[in-house]
C-alpha cells in the first residue's frame, strides 16, 4: 500500500505540475498567443475561419498550402494581411485577401466554389421560340412559333411530346400561358387573344378548336388566366377586362386605366390583381399608384372607387 | 440561536451558496463578459482534463489491487498470525438494519454471510428491524427459524419510532441495535476490543473470504481501533437484470468508491463498512438524526481521535443491488433519490466544522485541509456536470458579434472537443474494467447484453447532468434553505432496499 501511495502522490504531483505548466499555454492559445521558444516570448496572433460550400477544399496561405482542409481556422497569424487561395478539384478556385487582427478572428465563411463543368442537360427535343415552367406541375411547355407546335416535357426533358398545334396566321406573339387546368393556353398579339386546346383532351366539355378573341380598337397589354381557367383577365391601354375563352364572348370592363402602360402582377391561388395605374394631382402632375383588386369579391365597388378618386 | 448553531446554520449554507454561486455567476458572466467565462472554461476543461487521467490512472492501480486480492484465502493469512494477535478470540458482530425490506432481499444476504469462510461461531448477527415494520416481527422470526445454528449468535432487535432526539432514519436503528449487542456482549462477557462491528446495508452480499480479509487488516493494523474498514462496494446482485441507465451510474458509483480508495486521505467510509466495537461505543454509535450515518460514523472517530484516525481500504468486494424500477422514467428517479440521498452527505460539512471548532488537539493545517477537501468534492459534485455539458457553450451563445470575432471563440469548442475525446479515452479504459468486475452472465441473458454494455457507455454524457449534478444541488439547496430530507429507501429492482 505503501507502494501505491508513493506512485499515487508522484502521479498527483505530476498532474498539478502538468495543470500549470500547461495552464498558461492552453489559455496563450486560447486567447491567440503564440508563444516564441527562441525569443520566449508570447506573441499576440489572430486567426482566419475558412468556410466553403462544398467543403474539403486546399488552403494556400500567402501561396503555401496549408495542411488543413475546409471547414478550418488558421492559427497563430501574426496581425497583417493574407492571401488566401483555396482549391477543390473540378471546381473554380477562390482567391482574396484577409486582414488579421491580434486577438480576433478572420471570417471567410461565405465562400462558394462552383463546378467547373457543372451538369449541363439539353431539356428540348426540337427547336423553340419561348418556354414556360410549372414547378407546380413539373412540366415544361415549349412554343415554336416557326412551326406553331406546342411542345411539353418533365422537368428533367423527358416524356418531351407536341400537345397542340396554333393557329398558322398568327403572328407577332407577345405573350403565352398556360392555364392551371394543364388542358389549354391562350397567345395573345396586340389585337388578338387566341385560346388553343390541347391535344387527347376528350373530357373536355365545351371546345375543341381555338377561340379567337378580337380587339380591334384597343391595344393588348398583357393577359392572365383567371383562376376558374376559363375567364382570362386582359389588360389593354384603356381598361381591365374579364371575359369567358369562348367565340364572340363580352368584355366586363373591370377599372378604366389612366395609364397605356401599367405593370400588373395575378395571384391565382388569392384572387388578387396587382397593377399600377397613373393619378393627376391638383397641379397636373401624373404620379403611380398600385392598386389591388380583389377578384374574389365583387369588382364593381374598386370600379366607382377609383373613379370617384379620378373625378 | 447561540453562536455555535449560528456557525453551523452559516456553515450549512456555504455548499450550496458557492455551488450556485459559480453556476449563477458564470451564466451571467457568459452573458455580461463571454471572454473572462470562456476562460474560466477552458481552465476548468483543461483541470478536467488532467483530473480525469489522474483518477482514471488511479482506479486501474486500485483495479490491479482488487485483482490481486482476488481469491486470497485470508482465514488461512489470519491463521497463520502469532496467536498473541488475537485471532482465535476475534468476533465478528454483523448488522443489518432493516428498514422495510422483504425476504427476498434479506435471505440472500444472510445465505451469503452464512458461507463465508469463517468461523461460524465467531460471527454474532444482529437483524436491526423497525418496530413500525407491520411484517418485521414475522419476518425475524421466518429468519430466525432459516438460519438457526448458523452463526454463533442471532439477535434480532427492534428499534421502537419516534424516540427523542431522533429522526427516521439508518443510523437511528442501527445504532438501537449496536446497544442491544452491547448487552449480549455484557451477558456474554465478551471483550469489545475482540469485537468487530460491520453495519451493511439489507441487501449486502459478503464475499466469502471478507471476514478473513477484515479480521486481518484489523489484526495487523498498527491502531486497530482507530480506523474503519471500507470493502469496495459493487451492485453485481442483480446488475444483468438492470437496466442500461441504472447499471452504468452503479458501475461508476463502484470506481468513484474505488478511486477514492486510493486517496487515504480522502477516503471516507461510504455504505457497508466495518470498525472497532469498542470504538462505536467510545463515539458514542452511529448518528440517530442524520441520514448519512454512514460517513458520519467516519468523523466521529476522526474526531475523537483528534484526527488520528483513518479507514483503511479492504480489496474485497461487497455486493449489493442496483436500484432500477420497472420504466425508465421511474428508474431515472429511483436513481435520482439515491443520488440525492447520498449528496446528502453534504451534512458532514456543518458537522464536521463545528466538530473543528469545538476540537483543540487536531492541527489547524488538518482542520482546513480535510474541511476543504470535504467542501470541495461536494462543491465539484454539484458544478462540473452544469460547467462541462451546458455552461461550456454559453459563452458562444450568448457572446454576441464581439465575441464571435475573437480567436477565443474559435478555441472554446477545439478545446472542449479536446476534453470530449479524453474523455471517450478514458470511457474505453473503464468500459474495460467494468467488464472485468461483472459476475458471470446468468442462464437466460443474451450475449447482445455484453455489446450492450459497452454501447451504454456513450450514454454518459446525457446520464451525468441528470445524476451528476443536478441531486448534488438539489441536497445543497435542501441543506441551504434548512428544507432537512429525511431518509427513504431505495426501490432496487423489484426490491426495497
Amino acid at each position: 500500500m505503501l507502494n501505491f501511495q508513493k506512485i499515487r502522490s508522484l502521479l498527483f504531483y505530476l498532474s498539478l505540475s502538468l495543470f500549470f505548466a500547461g495552464l498558461p499555454f492552453i489559455l496563450s492559445f486560447a486567447l491567440g498567443y503564440k508563444f516564441n521558444p527562441h525569443t520566449l516570448k508570447f506573441t499576440k496572433t489572430g486567426l482566419i475561419f475558412v468556410k466553403t460550400q462544398p467543403d474539403g477544399a486546399k488552403v494556400y496561405l500567402n501561396g503555401k498550402l496549408t495542411a488543413e482542409k475546409t471547414p478550418t481556422s488558421l492559427h497563430e497569424l501574426v496581425p497583417g494581411t493574407y492571401k488566401i487561395a483555396i482549391e477543390l478539384k473540378q471546381h473554380y478556385p477562390w482567391k482574396g485577401e484577409a486582414y488579421v487582427e491580434a486577438g480576433k478572428a478572420c471570417r471567410l465563411d461565405k465562400i462558394i466554389l462552383f463546378p467547373l463543368r457543372p451538369n449541363l442537360l439539353q431539356l428540348n427535343q426540337e427547336k423553340f421560340s419561348s418556354f414556360h415552367i410549372d414547378f407546380e406541375k413539373k412540366f415544361i411547355y415549349y412554343l415554336d412559333q416557326e412551326t406553331n407546335v406546342v411542345y411539353r416535357s418533365n422537368l428533367e426533358g423527358g416524356n418531351f411530346e407536341d400537345i397542340a398545334s396554333l393557329p398558322e396566321k398568327f403572328t407577332s406573339i407577345v405573350g403565352w400561358q398556360v392555364a392551371d387546368d394543364k388542358n389549354k393556353l391562350f397567345i395573345f398579339n396586340q389585337h388578338q387573344i387566341v385560346v388553343v386546346f390541347f391535344d387527347n383532351q376528350a373530357d373536355y366539355g365545351y371546345a375543341d378548336s381555338a377561340v379567337f378573341l378580337d380587339y380591334p380598337q384597343e391595344k393588348i397589354i398583357n393577359v392572365f388566366w383567371y383562376a376558374d381557367s376559363y375567364h382570362l383577365i386582359v389588360f389593354t391601354d384603356k381598361y381591365i377586362q374579364i371575359i369567358e375563352s369562348r367565340t364572340q364572348a363580352h368584355p366586363i370592363n373591370l377599372v378604366k386605366l389612366n395609364k397605356e402602360a401599367t405593370v400588373a402582377f395575378y395571384d391565382s391561388k388569392e384572387n388578387l390583381l396587382y397593377f399600377s395605374d397613373n393619378q393627376k394631382n391638383i397641379n397636373g402632375r401624373a404620379y403611380n399608384n398600385l392598386y389591388k383588386l380583389d377578384l374574389s369579391s365583387s369588382p364593381v365597388l374598386l370600379e366607382k372607387l377609383m373613379k370617384k378618386d379620378n373625378e | 440561536m447561540n453562536k455555535r448553531a449560528f456557525l453551523r446554520r452559516v456553515m450549512e449554507i456555504v455548499p450550496g451558496g458557492l455551488s450556485w454561486g459559480i453556476i449563477l455567476g458564470l451564466i451571467i458572466l457568459s452573458i455580461i463578459h463571454p471572454v473572462i467565462s470562456a476562460l474560466i472554461i477552458i481552465t476548468f476543461d483543461f483541470y478536467w482534463i488532467i483530473r480525469t487521467i489522474y483518477l482514471t490512472t488511479l482506479l486501474i492501480m486500485a483495479h490491479q489491487r482488487l485483482f490481486r486480492q482476488k481469491n486470497k484465502d485470508w482465514l488461512q493469512c489470519c491463521l497463520e498470525l502469532p496467536a498473541i494477535q488475537g485471532f482465535s478470540a476475534l468476533y465478528q458482530l454483523v448488522i443489518f438494519p432493516v428498514y422495510n425490506e422483504g425476504l427476498e432481499v434479506l435471505r440472500p444476504s444472510l445465505e451469503a454471510l452464512s458461507k463465508s469462510h469463517y468461523p461460524k461461531e465467531k460471527i454474532i448477527l444482529v437483524m436491526a428491524f423497525e418496530e413500525r415494520n407491520l411484517l418485521a416481527h414475522e419476518t425475524a422470526a421466518i429468519l430466525e427459524n432459516e438460519f438457526t445454528g448458523k452463526f454463533g449468535a442471532h439477535l434480532s432487535t427492534f428499534h421502537p419510532d419516534g424516540l427523542a432526539g431522533e429522526a427516521r432514519t439508518k443510523g437511528a436503528n442501527a445504532t438501537w441495535s449496536a446497544r442491544e449487542a452491547k448487552k449480549f456482549l455484557d451477558m456474554q462477557g465478551i471483550d469489545y476490543e475482540k469485537v468487530i462491528v460491520s453495519c451493511f446495508d439489507a441487501d449486502t452480499c459478503v464475499e466469502a473470504e471478507y471476514f478473513g480479509c477484515l479480521a486481518y487488516h484489523f489484526l495487523t493494523s498498527a491502531k486497530p481501533h482507530q480506523a474503519s474498514y471500507q470493502p469496495m462496494p459493487v451492485y453485481n446482485n442483480n446488475i444483468w437484470q438492470a437496466p442500461s441507465f441504472a447499471r452504468l451510474i452503479e458501475i461508476s458509483s463502484s470506481f468513484c468508491q474505488l478511486i477514492e480508495s486510493m486517496r487515504l486521505e480522502k477516503f471516507v467510509t461510504f455504505s457497508s463498512h466495518s470498525m472497532s466495537f469498542k470504538t462505536l461505543v467510545e463515539v458514542g454509535y452511529w448518528p440517530t438524526n442524520m441520514i448519512s450515518d454512514d460517513s458520519v460514523i467516519y468523523w466521529k472517530g476522526y474526531l475523537h481521535y483528534n484526527g488520528d484516525y483513518r479507514v483503511v481500504p479492504l480489496y474485497i468486494t461487497v455486493s449489493m443491488d442496483v436500484a432500477y424500477s420497472n420504466n425508465l422514467w421511474k428508474t431515472i428517479l429511483v436513481q435520482y433519490k439515491q443520488k440525492r440521498r447520498w449528496a446528502w452527505g453534504v451534512e458532514n460539512f456543518p458537522f464536521v466544522v463545528d466538530g473543528f471548532m469545538q476540537n483543540k488537539n487536531i492541527s489547524l493545517l488538518n482542520k482546513l485541509r480535510r474541511s476543504f477537501h470535504l467542501l470541495e468534492s461536494h462543491v465539484t459534485w454539484a458544478v462540473w456536470a452544469f460547467i462541462l455539458v451546458v455552461i461550456g457553450y454559453l459563452p458562444l451563445l450568448f457572446g454576441g458579434v464581439f465575441f464571435s470575432q475573437t480567436a477565443i471563440a474559435y478555441n472554446l469548442p477545439k478545446i472542449a472537443g479536446l476534453l470530449f475525446r479524453f474523455t471517450l479515452l478514458t470511457s474505453l479504459t473503464w468500459i474495460f474494467l467494468s467488464w472485468t468486475i461483472l459476475p458471470p452472465r446468468p442462464k437466460g441473458i443474451s450475449w447482445l447484453k455484453h455489446v450492450l454494455l459497452v454501447l451504454e457507455w456513450f450514454f454518459v454524457p446525457f446520464i451525468i447532468l441528470i445524476v451528476g449534478s443536478i441531486p448534488a444541488l438539489d441536497a445543497q439547496s435542501r441543506l441551504m434553505m434548512a428544507k432537512y430530507m429525511e431518509f427513504n429507501s431505495t426501490l432496487k429492482g423489484n426490491k426495497v432496499v
